[in-house]
């Protein structure tokens, strides 16, 4: 467990880890936005367990933090950190690049 | 606030799933979007999504929390956090220790002395007294057996035509079975052997409650002759086996006859249970009881009283009823005799006894008071390792002062002491732990096989955590007691002072006084009571057995009746036997007989006399043995009267016998008893007269320090027709075969096996033993409980002299000054001995005195236990406080001397 937490940054993200750093890069968020944000985006279900055991583990990895929350106090607000960002631009690059190379191959059809 | 939806409520009892660290930061979160996620999309979408969800990051969330601890051990380990202190204390406390080597050392000892043999005796007690039996309630279990009211013959097994009776009569039982020990030859693969196995009704099982590890027990419809099925013991079946579960179904050669598997029994069952005098051997296999036609009939009636009956109580019965109802079916179970026997069984009773009370009632005591005697050395130890403490508490008086000035907190203080007092019960638990191991190893195989229920004894956990528990109490409490007590002015003024003044000091004084007092008082309590336990051993070794045999080896064999089914074959067997032992070179005499002398565990049976003094005695019991060659030489028997056997007379019946002196005394005191006559069982019986022709010496039968039984010897010869024709006697197929060499005994063994083995090479020699070790095997369990109570008494004496010894010595250093200045005004060094010794002695005399009252309080327990010994023995009263007074005086005279040899000006300097 412990092995994995420097590596949460590390291209390529899991999922879940791209989708919270992807719902997160407009701004701080609670975990309820962040849920909706996901299945949002990504047409991607995630249970609230699963959103803040992600959290806490980028947390660890210093990818995002827990902010002192300004309106609800009742709920936690986690923003993006420098690493976070950072790994959010690697993974968005690797993307492009996969997303370049299947363009070139001309798998996606309607496309010309 | 909106209400919450039942959802919420068991959203909320899931969330304890998860680790209390995650719980306590995110639960009001999750709880909030689980509302939220209820009220925008349904109950059922929101399971749909939380139920998955749980399922996945529980498990995750668990792993994280691990990891974190983990890595917080670690951390705080090396860092400068309460536990690196700790570290610290411990280093300083093993520093301390090592300082004062001896004080270590006694300690330690002590400890270990102390919890070793408390936790060796309690796990005995336990496993022997407290463990449960294993069977289904126990308690509700009872056994009947069958006797004759008013007669020395009260306690018999029952006879199966009584059995079928009681079966259909009794009210007390939800249901009844019987069975009796039946030893086996095991054939087959391996070696044969003799094994003891158990035949018992197909109900048996059910009644203890019991089934079987692999297959299954009895059916009711296997109950029968002719359905030869088998179950096995978990030890046999992994001795003979190899735990080969496919065993199910195979056959195991029983007496030469195949017998089927069907069941494996589980490995902590036993049964029978070691307590009961009939049938109370475990058993290794079971086979079905099986009467047959014979031992149904009336023609059995009046025989065979050889069966344990065992009964359930029904539901709502208790067991003052069933004693009560056993006790009113003797006279109905005589009218079911035939007319003939009616009279002579009129006295016929059943009785009903706990199962429990007959497993552990002859051990019950011995036990209690071994453990009893644990208790007293523990609270000797105890009160020692208090006194150590205590007196060393007061020599560190300076170091601890000084810690405390240099700002070392109360609360720091403490933790140090404690810390030292851990570190000793640490010690003393790990060297105790070793002296319990080998205690309870040492209990001699035969005693944990005389015992009930002991199958292994070990180490009792819980015992040796509550021994370990109490001495760390022990000392730690009087570890840290003077710093409690003491306020911190004190220990601030003892600095100042040079450290001259106790913490506490008058308080501390009598505490150590009351201490010493009571390890003196108790140890008189368990030198008593060792030396009545010792006295009474010595007289019981003094007692003449009636044999001399310290040359004589014995083996059984047993003969199966398939291979063996007549009388025949029987007697020509036995009569090669004896021929070819009898030609071994170094061989003097050589017999063969139903059993051996000081076993106990030959035929009873009744006899009547022909011109008895008193008709109504005339009929009584007396123990049988049937012998075929020298049995009188063999084992040094002396013949007081008439004669031996004829060497005729042994190979055709004609009705001689030879009786022992208390026999002869009994029944012809002022008379000749040669040519007087008996006949076997009643009057009425038809059974012929058989003719004395000689008296022999007395033999110890059984236990030790009983008085002797009366006791027939009859030739072999008139045995074996009618035993055979019963078909349930075991009684001439099973054999000792008795040798004299003048040579070594153990040289005898395998010509003898091979004597055996010439004969009939396939059977089973067993018991192979010499009559040196019948006789060490009859005293050992007295010779056990004295040998464990002089351990423990030598213990508690010790530990009472080194108590005493240490406190005056502490005593003396602590004085050195006043001693000094004492002698620099005149007092003599003679009169400095005498105050040290003086003080010692007046607390050994008030340690006797209080220690004589709780012995003669004590010693009564044992009555039951000695032999020709008063529990008020007077040789016993004098000589333990003399002992005591000797120790205490060499206690008191070392540190005595010391203070004599002070000398004053160095004395008066050193401070």
């Amino acid at each position: 467990m412990s092995k994995r937490v420097p590596s949460l940054g590390q291209p390529p993200l899991t999922a879940a880890v791209f989708h919270i750093l992807l719902a997160l890069a407009d701004g701080p968020l609670h975990g309820y936005a962040i849920m909706q944000a996901v299945e949002a985006s990504a047409d991607m279900r995630m249970g609230p367990g699963t959103i803040y055991g992600s959290l806490e583990r980028m947390e660890d990895a210093g990818l995002v933090r827990e902010l002192t929350t300004l309106a609800d106090d009742r709920r936690r607000v986690f923003g993006l950190q420098p690493a976070g960002r950072r790994a959010l631009e690697a993974e968005a690059h690797r993307l492009t690049r996969l997303a370049a190379l299947v363009r070139a191959k001309r798998l996606i059809t309607g496309e010309r | 606030m909106r209400r919450e939806s039942t959802s919420q409520v068991i959203y909320r009892i899931l969330l304890y799933l998860y680790p209390h660290e995650f719980r306590g930061r995110f639960a009001a979160d999750l709880e909030a979007d689980v509302a939220e996620l209820l009220q925008a999309r349904g109950t059922m979408a929101m399971w749909v999504r939380v139920l998955p969800d749980l399922c996945r990051s529980v498990p995750i969330a668990h792993a994280r929390a691990r990891a974190a601890r983990k890595r917080e051990r670690a951390t705080a380990y090396h860092g400068e956090t309460a536990m690196g202190s700790l570290k610290a204390d411990v280093r300083h406390a093993v520093r301390a220790l090592v300082k004062a080597p001896v004080f270590t050392a006694v300690t330690v000892v002590t400890l270990a002395f102390g919890i070793g043999a408390n936790s060796a005796i309690f796990s005995l007690v336990n496993a022997v007294l407290l463990r449960p039996p294993g069977y289904v309630e126990p308690e509700r279990l009872m056994l009947l057996y069958e006797g004759f009211r008013g007669t020395a013959v009260n306690k018999i097994g029952m006879s199966p035509p009584d059995f079928i009776d009681l079966t259909a009569l009794q009210r007390s039982f939800s249901s009844v079975g019987a069975y009796r020990t039946q030893q086996y030859e095991l054939s087959g693969a391996g070696e044969p052997e003799q094994i003891i196995g158990v035949r018992l009704s197909a109900s048996v099982f059910p009644t203890l409650g019991v089934r079987a590890a692999h297959g299954r027990t009895f059916l009711e419809s296997e109950d029968q002759p002719g359905e030869d099925v088998a179950v096995l013991s978990y030890g046999l079946w992994q001795r003979r086996y190899g735990s080969d579960p496919n065993v199910l179904g195979r056959i195991i050669t029983l007496d030469r006859r195949p017998y089927t598997i069907v069941g494996i029994m589980p490995a902590w069952f036993q049964f029978p249970k070691r307590g009961p005098q009939i049938n109370g051997e475990p058993a290794q296999v079971w086979t079905p009881l099986a009467l047959g036609p014979f031992e149904r009939s009336q023609q059995a009636r009046g025989m065979m009283y050889s069966l344990t009956v065992i009964g359930r109580l029904r539901g709502d019965a208790g067991a003052p009823q069933a004693i009560r109802e056993a006790d009113g079916l003797g006279p109905t179970l005589v009218r079911n005799y035939p007319p003939f026997l009616q009279g002579p069984v009129n006295s016929l009773m059943v009785t009903a006894v706990p199962l429990i009370a007959e497993i552990t009632g002859q051990v019950q005591r011995p036990l209690l008071i071994l453990l009893g005697a644990v208790g007293l050395v523990l609270l000797v130890v105890c009160a020692n390792v208090a006194n150590l403490v205590l007196s060393r508490a007061v020599t560190r008086q300076r170091e601890i002062s000084v810690r405390a000035a240099l700002g070392a907190g109360r609360r720091r203080l403490l933790q140090m002491l404690l810390m030292e007092g851990l570190l000793l019960t640490a010690a003393g638990g790990a060297l105790g732990l070793f002296i319990g191991n080998a205690v309870v190893r040492a209990v001699p195989e035969l005693i944990t096989l005389s015992l009930p229920g002991v199958q292994d004894v070990r180490l009792d956990v819980r015992v040796v955590l509550f021994t370990f528990a109490l001495s760390a109490l022990t000392a730690i409490v009087f570890g840290v007691l003077p710093l409690v007590v003491s306020e911190r002015r004190d220990l601030t003024d003892l600095l100042r002072e040079g450290g001259a003044r106790s913490i506490g000091g008058a308080r501390q004084h009598r505490l150590q006084s009351m201490l010493v007092v009571s390890s003196v008082a108790l140890a008189v309590v368990l030198l008593a009571s060792a030396g009545l336990l010792m006295r009474s051993f010595t007289k019981l070794m003094a007692v003449d057995t009636g044999i001399r045999a310290p040359r004589v080896l014995t083996m059984q064999v047993r003969l199966p009746q398939a291979s063996y089914d007549g009388a025949l074959a029987v007697r020509s067997f036995y009569q090669g036997l004896h021929e070819r032992v009898r030609a071994i070179p170094s061989v003097r005499a050589a017999s063969i007989q139903t059993d051996l002398p000081l076993k106990g565990d030959g035929e009873r049976r009744a006899f009547t006399a022909d011109q008895p003094i008193d008709a109504s005695a005339a009929t009584a019991s007396a123990a049988v043995t049937w012998t075929f060659g020298d049995y009188f030489r063999t084992f040094g028997v002396p013949i007081v009267k008439g004669r031996g056997f004829l060497p005729e007379e042994e190979l055709e019946n004609r009705g001689m016998a030879i009786v022992s002196r208390a026999l002869a005394e009994r029944y012809w005191p002022a008379q000749d008893p040669i040519g007087k006559r008996f006949k076997w069982g009643i009057a009425a019986n038809r059974a012929p007269w058989q003719t004395i022709v000689g008296v022999v010496g007395d033999v110890v039968d059984g236990k030790l320090g009983e008085p002797p039984i009366m006791h027939i010897y009859v030739p072999f010869a008139e045995a074996v027709d009618p035993a055979l024709a019963v078909p349930m006697a075991g009684l001439v197929r099973r054999m000792t075969v008795a040798a004299v060499t003048d040579r070594e005994v153990a040289a005898l063994v395998d010509p003898m096996r091979a004597a055996i083995a010439v004969l009939d090479p396939a059977l089973a020699v067993a018991e192979v033993t010499t009559i040196a070790q019948v006789m060490a095997d009859a005293s050992a369990p007295q010779r056990f409980s004295t040998v464990l109570l002089v351990a423990f008494a030598s213990g508690a004496l010790l530990l009472a002299a080194i108590g005493l010894y240490g406190m005056l010595a502490f005593g003396v250093a602590r004085r050195t000054r006043e001693i000094g200045v004492r002698l620099a005004l005149g007092a003599t060094r003679r009169e400095v001995l005498g105050l040290v010794v003086r003080q010692g002695m007046t607390l050994t005399l008030v340690g006797v005195g209080v220690g004589i009252a709780g012995a003669l309080a004590a010693t009564r327990l044992m009555r039951g236990l000695l032999y020709e010994i008063q529990p008020f023995d007077p040789v016993t009263f004098v000589s333990v406080p003399g002992i005591l007074a000797v120790v205490a005086l060499l206690a008191c005279y070392l540190p005595a001397r010391r203070a004599a040899r002070v000398e004053p000006m160095a004395a008066l300097r050193a401070e």
